[in-house]
C-alpha cells in the first residue's frame, strides 16, 4: 500500500469530524471530489487489462469456467453406484414424494421436492428406500445418475454466478475469475455437488440471492423503476428458495435483512434530504419484496409438500392426532375407536412405547438404598403383548344403559381395573422404587373400598375440548391422580430383578411434562357388545385441517428436532476447525479396491480464503485505527468499495458462519460451504486490493438526477493474469492430488492413503499401519 | 426536605430547533451544559451543596486551585468547573477555545461536587450529611429483613449441605475438591471459626443442626453481605445520576425482593456473589464519574477497587466473571474514545492503558490467585479431594502416605496410576462392562480413592509368572509388562475397536484373568522424564511419584491416554480411557505416573519433601474445576425437579423449594417479588425499543434531549442493558444445569433498568407535575411493599401445612402448593 498519501490526508483541513459521515457512500451528492486517485482513465489502462475487460474476453472466460465446472462435477458421476452418506436421507425423501408417503424431516421441502421431481422425471418409481449407506443402485434399478445430475448442474452453475457477482461488484475479469476458480477447483464443493444432497442447491440459491441483491443495489439511483422492482422481487424469490432448501438458508435471509436495514437507515438520514414519505415508500417496497413475497413462497412450498404427501408414511407418528387424521390410510385414522366404559383396553406410553402392566408380584419391603415401599402389587411398563396389560375402564358416575352416554370423555374421573388380578390402579404418597421424588404406582383390591379415593384418576385428553370422546390411538391422554395431582409416567429406567427388569411406572409431579402422555393402543374386549365393528371403519376419508395449522405444527416440530440433533457423530466437528480444514467427513468406503469418498476441501484454496478474510479484517481494523488517529491511508472511493462491497461479502461470511458457534446440535464441515463461498468473494477483492489500488468506479447505474462522475477503471496490469495463472496451477494440482478422495476412485493403497493425508488430523480409511514400531 | 421547582429551570434549555452546542454559551450562561433537568432534580434532595457548586473557589486558596487545574489538565479533563478555570487561565487567547467549547465533555452520572469544608458544629455536620440519612434507614430496615427469625429452621437448608460442609473442611484443614473457587467457602469457614464452630458436622441435607453447631451465628455473618446490598444499591443509583425518587425505588427493590432476601439468609455463596457483583457495579460507576479527573487519587482508588471487586466476584463463583465483561466492554469503549483524542500525548495514552491493565487485569488475577494460595495454605491435610491433584501435591499433604511408599517400582508391585494431564484421574476399572464396542469390562479414569484403582505390575505372558520369591526385578524404560486389575484380576487390554466416545482411538478394556489372556494385554513402559532426576537419560529405575511414563500398546503401537472426555451414564460419568493411534510425544494426556505404591518386599521410602510449585497446582486445580463444571450437564436420565431453564427466569415461570415440604418444618421457597421481576423484565424489553425510537428521531434530527442528557441516558441504558445481557445470555448457550438462583445477579441490572426508565419517563420528565410524580412514585413503592409483604413468608419461613396459606400461587407453574 504505497498509496498516495497526499490524497489520504487531503480533506483533513476543512472538516475533521464530519469526514466520518462521508463514509456512507452512494448518495448522489457526496464523494464527487474524491476522484483524482491514482486511477486510471479508461484509456490509460494496460493493454492486457483492456483486452480482458472486453465483452468477448469476459464471455470467453466465463464460458471456459462453466465448461470446466460441468466437467469436474459430472466426471464419473455414476460412481459409486451405491448410496453415499446422507443420500440415505435425501434420496429416501425423494422416493417418498414419488410414492406420496408422508415423511418428517428437519429441513424445509423445496430441494427435496425438486429431487422428487427429478426422480420422477428420470423414471424413478420410488420403490427403493435408500435404507443403508452402500446399498447398490444398479441392483435396485434406480436412475440415480439423473437424480445426481440435478445438484451437479446447480453446483456447476454456481461458478458463473460467483464470477458474475464479482463482475457486477466492479472487479476485473482476473479478480472475478480468481474467486470463481476457488470454487471451481474445490474438492469439497465438487464432492457435495455430485451427490443427492441439499447443499449444492442451497449454495446455488444463496449465490443467486446475493447476485440479485447486488443488481438491485446498483439500481439505487433509479428507485421504483421496473428493473429495480424486478431485481427486488428476484432477491425475495431466491431468498425464499434458499430458506426453503435447508434450514441454514435462514442465514441468507438474515444477511439480506441486515444489509437492507443498513440501507434503510441511510435513507432515513436527514442529511440525504429525503422526506419521510419517501422513506416509507422504500420501506413498503422492501416489505413487499423481501418479507411478503418470500413468506408467501415459503408457505406455498409447504402447501405443495402437504398436497403431494397425502398417504400414510414413516412421518405420521411425529405428528399430532389431528394432523394424522388428514393422512390417507393412516393407522390412527383407520383404527381410531371411541372407548366406552367397561371396555377392556391396553395402554401404551407415547415416548417409550411400553404397555401399562401389572402382575401379582409385590414391591420388596425394603430397597437397596434403605427406603421402604408399600409392598403393594407392582405396576410396570412392559414392552410385549401380554394378558397382564389389560385394563378395564370403570366409571365413577352413573351411566345410561346404552347409547353415547357410555363413551368415556375428556375430564372424566375414572378407575382402571387390572383384569387378571381384579385390582384397581392407584398411587399414593410413597416414594417410587428408584426415584424418591416420584410417587409409587400400585394396585388395590377391587372390593376393598378403604382406599377408594386413591384409585381415582382424572382423564385429560391432550389438545382437546371438554367433553371430547376418548379414542384409541388418536386420543393422547394424561392420567392425573385426583388426590395427589401427579401424572402417571414412565421412563426408560429398568427396575431390578424383582420386577423382571421391566420399566418403572411412577407418579410425576410435573404434570405439564410431555413425557407423561399415554395413548390407548387397542380395545381388547368390548364389554357391552353393541360396539364398533372394526371392519367397518377401514374406508375412512381423511379429514381436512387448516393449512396454517398444519404448517405451524410442522415448523415447531422441525425446530425442536433440529435442536435435538445432539447425538455425537464420529465425523462431527466444531466450527473452529472448518476454515482451516482440520478434518473432513468420510462419506463412503468400499473395502474392495480400497475406495473411499472423503469430504475435504482444496487445502490451498481454503487457506487462501482464510488468509483473504484475515487480511481483510486486518485492513478494516488498521483503517479504523488510523482514522481514529486522523490518518486516512486509503483513498475515499477505494475505502467505500472495501467497506460497502467487500464488507457485504464479509457479512455474508460471518452470518453464515458465526451462528454455528452458538448451536448445540451436531455440526459438520459441509455447514461451512456457504461461508466458504463468501470467503472466496472476500479473497477475490483482497486479491484485487493488494495488486492495485485502482477500482472500477462508479458501478452503480446512473439515475435521472445523479450528477455525472468521472469514471475510473481498475487496472491490474500484467501481474494480475500471471498471478492468476500461478494460482490456477496450484489449485489444480491440489485438486488433482485429492481427487481420488473426492470421486471415490481410483482405489488407493495404504501408503497412498497416508500420502494423501495432508494434515495429520484427517481420519482417512485404509491408512497403512506404521511399521516402525520396534517390539 | 425542600425541593426546588424544576419547571422554572427546564425553560432554560432550549427549544429543539436551537443547537445547544454554540460556542458562546459560556459567555451568556454561567454554567452552560451543566444545569440539566436531571441534575437539578438530583441536587434538589441534596440542597445544601448548591451554593458551593456555584463558588467552587471559596474553600481553597488560589495555589490549591491552580494545582488542581494543572493536575486535571489531561486533554479530556474538562469538568465543569475546571472548564471555567481554564478560561480564566487562557483568558481568551486559546485558539482552540471555540472548538473545545463545542467538545464540552458530556459527563454523565453523578455530578462531581467539591468536598465540603470541615464541619464546625454538629448541626452543620448533620446538614452536610443529610443525604446519607435515607441509606442509613434502609440499611437498618435491611438488617431487620435479613436477620428476622434467621434461625427459625434448625435444619440444613438446600445447598448449606455443600457449602457448610466445605466450610467445615477449612476448619478441619482437609483438602477437598469443588467446582467453585475457594474465596466464598473460605469466608464460610471464617464465619464458622468466628462463631466457634469446630468443623465436625457433616451438613447432611435436611438434618437438624446439633447443639454445638452455631448455625445462627454463621447465617448472620453470611446475611451481612445481604444487608450490604441495600446501601450499595442506593449509592450505585446515586452514582448513576438518578433522581432521588429513582434512588429510593432502587433501594426499595433491593430491600424488598424476596429472592435476594431468601438467598441471603442461609449459609450459601450467593449472598457473597451478589455482594461483590453489587460492589463491582458501584465501584465502576464511581470510577466513571471520575473520568475527567484522570490519575487523581480518587480515580486510582475507584479503578483499583473495581479491579479488586472483580477479583473477589470471580473468586466466589466463576459466573461472577460475566459482570467483568461489562467493565471490559466499557473500558474498551473508553480507551477507543481516548485513542481518538489527538490532543492526548502518547505518554498519557500509555498511562491510561497501563492503569487499566494493572487494575483491571493484573489486580483481579492476583486476588484470584491469592485466594487459591490461601486455600492451599489452609488445607494442608489429606482429605476427600486429594485425587484431583497431582501426585506430588498429594505427597505434601499431612496424613498422606505416598512419600512413605517404596521409591523404586518393581514387577509385582501393587500400584495406582495417575494421569499426568491437567485434571487427570487414576486409572480405574470396575466390573461393569461396556454396552458398546467389545462389551468387555470398562476401564476409566476416576478422581476418588477406591480400591478399584489398584493394579499389579506383572511380567509378559511368555515369561514365567511372577514369583514372589525370585530376585526383585525393578522396572526400567522399555520393559514390557502386563497390568492386572487387583479386584477383578483382569488385564489392561486394548484392541482395534473404536473407543466409545473418541471413536478414532482404540478402545481400552479389561480382559481375561490371571491365566487367560493374549499379547494384546502387554504394554511397553516408556519413560518420558523424571521431575526430580531430570532428563530421561538420568532415569535408570522408575520412581514412584516423580517419573513420568507413557504406556505403549505392544502390538498396536498406540498410547494409553485419558483426556477428560466423559463417558455417558453407563460409565458413571467417569473419564474415558483410550489408546491413541497417534504418537504425540508432547501430549501430557498420555503421561502417567505411579502414585500409590505397595510392595512389602521393598523398604519403605524416606518421608521426603517433594515440592510442588504453586502455579502448577493452581493451574491444575483450575483445569480440574473446569472439567467437572463441564460435566454438570443436564442428565436426561435423571429427572431434576429443581432445575430450570434460563428463559423461565425473567417472568418467573418457576420457583424452587429450598427444603422439605412437610407440615412440621418452616418452608422456604426461592421466588422473587413478582412485581419487581415482571416490571424489570418489561423495562428490559422496552429499553431497546425506546433506544431505537430515539435513534431514529435523531437520524431525522429531532432534538429530544440535549447532548449531555442524551449521553447520560445512553450511558445508564448501556450499563443496565449490556450488564443484564452479559449476565443472562451465557446461560442460554451454556450446556450445564441451571437453576433459578443463577438469575439473581442478573436481576440487579434489570432493576436498574426499571428505575432508569421510570426516572427518564416520569421522575425527570419536564411535562409532568410534581403531583403526578408523587402519585406514580407512591403507587409503585406501595405495590412493591405490598407484594413483598404478601410473599414475605417465602423468605421468613412458612409454618404449618402449606395449603392453608392462601393466595401465593400467582402462577400455575409455581409448585408452592402440594
Amino acid at each position: 500500500m504505497s498509496g498516495p498519501q497526499d490524497i489520504g490526508i487531503r480533506n483533513r483541513g476543512k472538516s475533521g469530524p464530519s469526514s466520518r459521515y462521508a463514509s456512507s457512500s452512494g448518495s448522489p451528492t457526496d464523494d464527487l471530489d474524491d476522484d483524482h486517485i491514482a486511477a486510471t482513465h479508461p484509456r490509460d489502462r494496460s493493454s492486457i487489462e483492456k483486452l480482458l475487460e472486453t465483452e468477448e474476453a469476459s464471455v470467453a472466460v466465463v464460458a471456459t469456467l462453466t465448461l470446466m465446472a460441468f466437467a469436474l462435477r459430472f466426471y464419473k458421476i455414476n460412481h459409486p453406484d451405491q448410496v453415499v452418506f446422507d443420500e440415505v436421507h435425501f434420496g429416501k425423501f425423494a422416493a417418498h414424494y414419488i410414492s406420496r408417503e408422508y415423511y418428517f424431516d428437519v429441513h424445509p421441502p423445496l430441494t427435496k421436492l425438486l429431487f422428487g421431481l427429478t426422480g420422477w422425471f428420470v423414471g424413478f418409481d420410488g420403490k427403493f428406500k435408500f435404507d443403508n449407506i452402500g446399498d447398490s443402485y444398479t441392483e435396485n434399478h434406480v436412475p440415480y445418475v439423473g437424480m445426481r445430475a440435478f445438484p451437479a448442474i446447480l453446483g456447476s452453475l454456481t461458478i458463473p454466478l460467483v464470477y458474475a457477482i464479482m463482475k457486477e461488484s466492479g472487479y476485473s475479469t482476473v479478480v472475478a475469475a480468481f474467486s470463481a476458480i476457488l470454487i471451481l477447483f474445490d474438492n469439497a464443493h465438487i464432492a457435495q455437488s455430485r451427490l443427492i444432497l441439499l447443499d449444492a442447491p442451497l449454495i446455488f440459491f444463496m449465490s443467486v440471492t446475493i447476485y440479485c441483491y447486488i443488481r438491485f443495489r446498483k439500481l439505487r439511483y433509479r428507485e421504483f423503476s421496473p428493473e429495480w422492482w424486478a431485481w427486488l422481487l428476484a432477491t425475495g424469490t431466491f431468498m425464499a428458495c434458499t430458506w426453503a432448501s435447508k434450514v441454514n438458508g435462514i442465514l441468507t435471509v438474515v444477511t439480506i435483512g441486515i444489509a437492507v436495514l443498513i440501507d434503510l437507515w441511510d435513507i432515513l438520514d436527514i442529511k440525504k434530504g429525503h422526506s419521510m414519505d419517501f422513506f416509507w415508500k422504500h420501506f413498503m417496497a422492501r416489505s413487499i419484496g423481501l418479507i411478503l413475497v418470500p413468506i408467501v413462497l415459503y408457505l406455498w412450498f409447504f402447501w405443495i409438500h402437504f398436497a403431494v404427501l397425502t398417504h400414510s408414511g414413516p412421518g405420521d407418528s411425529f405428528m399430532s392426532p389431528q394432523f394424522q387424521e388428514t393422512i390417507r390410510d393412516n393407522e390412527m385414522l383407520l383404527n381410531s375407536l371411541e372407548i366406552r366404559y367397561y371396555d377392556t383396553i391396553t395402554i401404551k406410553h407415547k415416548d417409550t412405547k411400553v404397555f401399562l402392566h401389572s402382575h401379582p408380584e409385590r414391591y420388596p419391603l425394603k430397597y437397596d438404598d434403605g427406603r421402604i415401599s408399600s409392598q403393594g402389587q407392582q405396576v410396570t411398563g412392559y414392552g410385549h403383548d401380554d394378558i397382564n396389560n389389560h385394563w378395564q375402564v370403570i366409571p365413577t358416575k352413573s351411566l345410561p344403559e346404552t347409547g353415547r352416554g357410555r363413551i368415556v370423555r375428556n375430564d372424566d374421573v375414572v378407575q382402571l381395573l387390572h383384569v387378571s388380578t381384579q385390582s384397581l390402579l392407584m398411587t399414593h404418597d410413597v416414594a417410587s422404587p428408584t426415584m424418591p421424588t416420584n410417587e409409587e404406582f400400585t394396585t388395590w383390591p377391587k372390593d376393598d373400598h378403604s382406599r377408594h379415593n386413591d384409585t381415582l384418576f382424572h382423564l385429560r385428553i391432550a389438545d382437546s375440548h371438554a367433553g371430547a370422546s376418548w379414542k384409541t390411538k388418536s386420543g393422547l391422554f394424561k392420567l392425573i391422580h385426583v388426590p395427589t395431582k401427579v401424572a402417571m409416567w414412565t421412563f426408560p429406567g429398568q427396575l431390578p430383578d424383582w420386577a423382571f427388569n421391566q420399566q418403572e411406572v411412577n407418579g410425576k409431579k410435573e404434570t405439564a411434562d410431555k413425557s407423561t402422555i399415554w395413548y390407548v393402543d387397542d380395545v381388547i374386549d368390548n364389554a357391552d357388545g353393541e360396539g364398533q365393528n372394526k371392519d367397518q371403519v377401514v374406508h375412512k376419508e381423511p379429514k381436512s385441517m387448516n393449512f396454517f395449522k398444519k404448517f405451524a405444527e410442522l415448523q415447531i416440530l422441525m425446530l425442536q428436532h433440529n435442536a435435538g440433533l445432539t447425538a455425537s457423530h464420529p465425523y462431527a466437528s466444531g466450527p473452529f476447525n472448518w476454515p482451516f480444514l482440520i478434518s473432513g467427513i468420510s462419506f463412503w468406503t468400499q473395502n474392495e479396491g480400497q475406495k473411499q469418498i472423503y469430504l475435504i476441501g482444496n487445502l490451498a484454496g481454503w487457506w487462501a480464503c482464510v488468509i483473504g478474510v484475515a487480511i481483510f479484517i486486518g485492513i478494516l481494523g488498521a483503517d479504523l485505527l488510523a482514522r481514529r488517529r486522523g490518518v486516512e491511508p486509503i483513498p475515499e472511493s477505494v475505502r467505500n468499495r472495501l467497506w460497502n462491497s467487500t464488507g457485504f461479502f464479509l457479512l455474508v461470511w460471518a452470518v453464515h458462519y458465526l451462528p454455528f458457534f452458538l448451536m448445540g446440535r451436531q455440526l459438520f464441515l459441509h455447514h461451512y460451504l456457504p461461508s466458504h463461498l463468501a470467503s472466496a468473494l472476500v479473497a477475490g477483492s483482497v486479491f484485487s486490493f493488494i495488486l492495485s489500488e485502482t477500482i472500477n468506479y462508479p458501478i452503480s447505474i446512473r439515475g435521472p438526477s445523479t450528477r455525472p462522475k468521472p469514471a475510473t477503471r481498475a487496472d491490474l496490469g500484467l501481474k494480475g493474469p500471471i498471478i492468476l495463472a500461478i494460482f490456477v496451477l496450484i489449485l489444480f494440482s491440489f485438486y488433482l492430488y485429492l481427487a481420488p478422495l473426492t470421486y471415490g476412485t481410483p482405489g488407493l493403497t495404504g501408503e497412498q492413503v497416508n500420502a494423501k493425508r495432508l494434515l495429520s488430523s484427517w481420519t482417512l480409511h485404509f491408512a497403512a499401519k506404521k511399521t516402525d514400531y520396534a517390539a | 426536605m425542600k425541593r426546588s421547582v424544576p419547571d422554572s429551570i427546564s425553560l432554560d434549555f432550549g427549544t429543539p430547533e436551537v443547537s445547544p452546542r454554540t460556542s458562546s454559551d459560556f459567555e451568556e450562561i454561567p454554567y452552560p451544559p451543566f444545569t440539566t433537568a436531571s441534575n437539578q432534580q438530583y441536587s434538589s434532595w441534596a440542597a445544601p451543596q448548591r451554593r458551593e457548586e456555584e463558588l467552587p473557589l471559596h474553600y481553597m486558596n488560589e495555589e490549591t486551585a491552580r494545582r488542581r487545574v494543572h493536575a486535571s489538565r489531561g486533554p479530556a479533563s474538562t469538568g465543569f468547573y475546571d472548564e471555567k478555570q481554564d478560561q480564566y487561565d487562557d483568558d481568551g487567547k486559546d485558539v482552540y477555545a471555540k472548538i473545545r467549547a463545542s467538545k464540552i465533555p458530556l459527563s454523565s452520572g453523578r455530578p462531581r461536587r467539591p468536598p465540603a469544608p470541615p464541619a464546625t458544629s454538629i448541626g452543620e455536620f448533620i446538614q452536610q450529611n443529610l443525604e446519607h440519612i435515607p441509606p442509613i434507614i434502609y440499611t437498618l430496615l435491611s438488617c431487620w429483613t435479613r436477620f428476622h427469625a434467621i434461625g427459625k429452621s434448625p435444619r440444613v437448608i438446600w445447598d448449606e449441605a455443600h457449602f457448610g460442609k466445605f466450610g467445615s473442611h477449612y476448619l478441619k484443614r482437609e483438602f477437598y475438591f469443588d467446582v467453585h473457587p475457594p474465596l466464598g467457602k473460605m469466608i464460610v469457614g471464617l464465619a464458622g471459626l468466628l462463631s466457634g464452630y469446630d468443623g465436625h458436622f457433616e451438613f447432611k441435607s435436611g438434618e437438624n443442626y446439633p447443639d454445638n453447631v452455631p448455625y445462627v451465628a454463621m447465617r448472620v455473618i453470611m446475611a451481612m453481605f445481604g444487608v450490604a446490598l441495600v446501601p450499595l444499591g442506593w449509592y450505585t443509583a446515586v452514582e448513576l445520576g438518578m433522581s432521588w425518587r429513582a434512588c429510593h425505588l432502587v433501594a426499595l427493590m433491593v430491600l424488598l425482593d424476596v429472592g435476594w432476601l431468601v438467598i441471603s439468609r442461609f449459609i450459601l455463596l450467593d449472598s457473597m456473589l451478589l455482594f461483590f457483583t453489587f460492589t463491582t457495579v458501584f465501584c465502576f460507576s464511581k470510577f466513571h464519574n471520575q473520568q475527567y479527573h484522570s490519575f487523581s487519587p480518587d480515580w486510582w482508588l475507584w479503578l483499583a477497587m473495581t479491579g479488586f471487586s472483580i477479583g473477589c466476584v470471580a473468586s466466589i463463583k466463576w459466573v461472577g466473571l460475566f459482570v467483568t465483561a461489562l467493565v471490559g466492554l466499557y473500558t474498551i469503549e473508553d480507551l477507543w474514545e481516548k485513542f481518538g483524542d489527538l490532543r492526548m500525548s502518547a505518554r498519557d495514552q500509555a498511562r491510561h492503558w497501563g492503569a487499566r491493565i494493572a487494575c483491571l487485569i493484573v489486580l483481579p488475577i492476583l486476588v484470584y490467585m491469592t485466594s487459591f494460595k490461601l486455600h492451599f495454605l489452609v488445607l494442608n491435610h489429606s482429605g476427600p479431594g486429594d485425587a484431583q491433584m497431582s501426585s506430588l501435591f498429594q505427597a505434601n499433604l499431612v496424613g498422606n502416605d505416598f512419600a512413605r511408599a517404596p521409591l523404586e517400582v518393581a514387577v509385582g508391585s501393587k500400584v495406582t496410576i495417575k494421569n499426568f494431564g491437567y485434571g487427570g484421574g487414576l486409572l480405574h476399572s470396575h466390573v461393569q462392562s461396556f454396552p458398546v464396542g467389545s462389551k468387555q469390562q470398562q476401564v476409566t479414569c476416576y478422581h476418588y480413592k477406591d480400591e478399584n484403582n489398584d493394579w499389579t505390575i506383572l511380567p509378559r505372558w511368555d515369561e514365567p509368572p511372577y514369583d514372589p520369591e525370585a530376585p526383585i526385578r525393578f522396572l526400567k524404560d522399555g520393559d514390557v509388562i502386563r497390568l492386572s486389575h487387583v479386584s477383578t484380576t483382569r488385564n489392561l487390554h486394548s484392541h482395534p475397536i473404536p473407543a466409545p466416545v473418541t471413536k478414532h482411538h482404540h478402545e481400552v478394556s479389561c480382559y481375561g484373568n490371571s491365566t487367560v489372556g493374549d499379547n494384546q494385554d502387554q504394554w511397553v513402559v516408556e519413560v518420558v522424564d523424571d521431575i526430580k532426576l531430570g532428563k530421561k537419560s538420568n532415569v535408570d529405575k522408575i520412581h514412584a511419584l516423580t517419573t513420568r511414563l507413557r504406556f505403549r500398546h505392544q502390538s498396536l503401537g498406540c498410547y494409553l491416554r485419558a483426556a477428560n472426555s466423559i463417558l455417558p451414564q453407563w460409565g458413571f460419568k467417569q473419564v474415558e480411557v483410550t489408546c491413541d493411534k497417534e504418537d504425540n510425544p508432547g501430549d501430557t494426556h498420555t503421561y502417567w505416573n505411579i502414585e500409590g505404591h505397595v510392595n512389602p518386599r521393598l523398604p519403605a521410602g524416606e518421608p521426603r519433601y517433594y515440592s510442588s510449585p504453586f502455579l502448577r497446582d493452581f493451574w491444575h486445580l483450575n483445569v480440574a474445576m473446569m472439567t467437572s463444571n463441564n460435566a454438570l450437564i443436564p442428565d436426561p436420565d435423571k429427572e431434576d425437579i429443581l432445575a430450570s431453564k434460563p428463559y423461565d427466569w425473567p417472568f418467573m415461570h418457576l420457583g424452587l423449594r429450598m427444603c422439605g415440604w412437610s407440615d412440621d418444618q418452616p418452608k422456604y421457597y426461592l421466588l422473587g417479588t413478582p412485581v419487581i421481576w415482571w416490571g424489570s423484565t418489561i423495562s428490559l424489553i422496552l429499553s431497546p425499543i425506546v433506544l431505537v425510537v430515539y435513534l431514529m428521531r435523531m437520524q431525522r434530527r429531532y432534538v429530544d434531549m440535549e447532548p449531555r442528557e442524551w449521553e447520560h441516558f445512553l450511558y445508564v441504558t448501556k450499563v443496565a442493558f449490556v450488564g443484564w445481557f452479559l449476565q443472562y445470555f451465557p446461560y442460554l448457550i451454556m450446556g450445564r444445569v441451571t437453576y433459578v438462583h443463577h438469575y439473581l445477579p442478573t436481576l440487579y441490572f434489570a432493576v436498574l433498568m426499571l428505575a432508569h426508565l421510570l426516572d427518564h419517563f416520569v421522575f425527570t420528565a419536564k411535562r409532568l407535575t410534581e403531583r403526578t410524580k408523587w402519585i406514580v412514585f407512591g403507587v409503585i413503592a406501595f405495590t412493591i411493599f405490598a407484594t413483598f409483604w404478601w410473599f414475605r413468608g417465602l423468605a421468613f419461613g412458612i409454618d404449618g401445612p402449606i395449603n392453608e396459606h392462601w393466595g401465593l400461587g400467582w402462577r400455575k407453574s409455581w409448585n408452592i402448593y402440594n
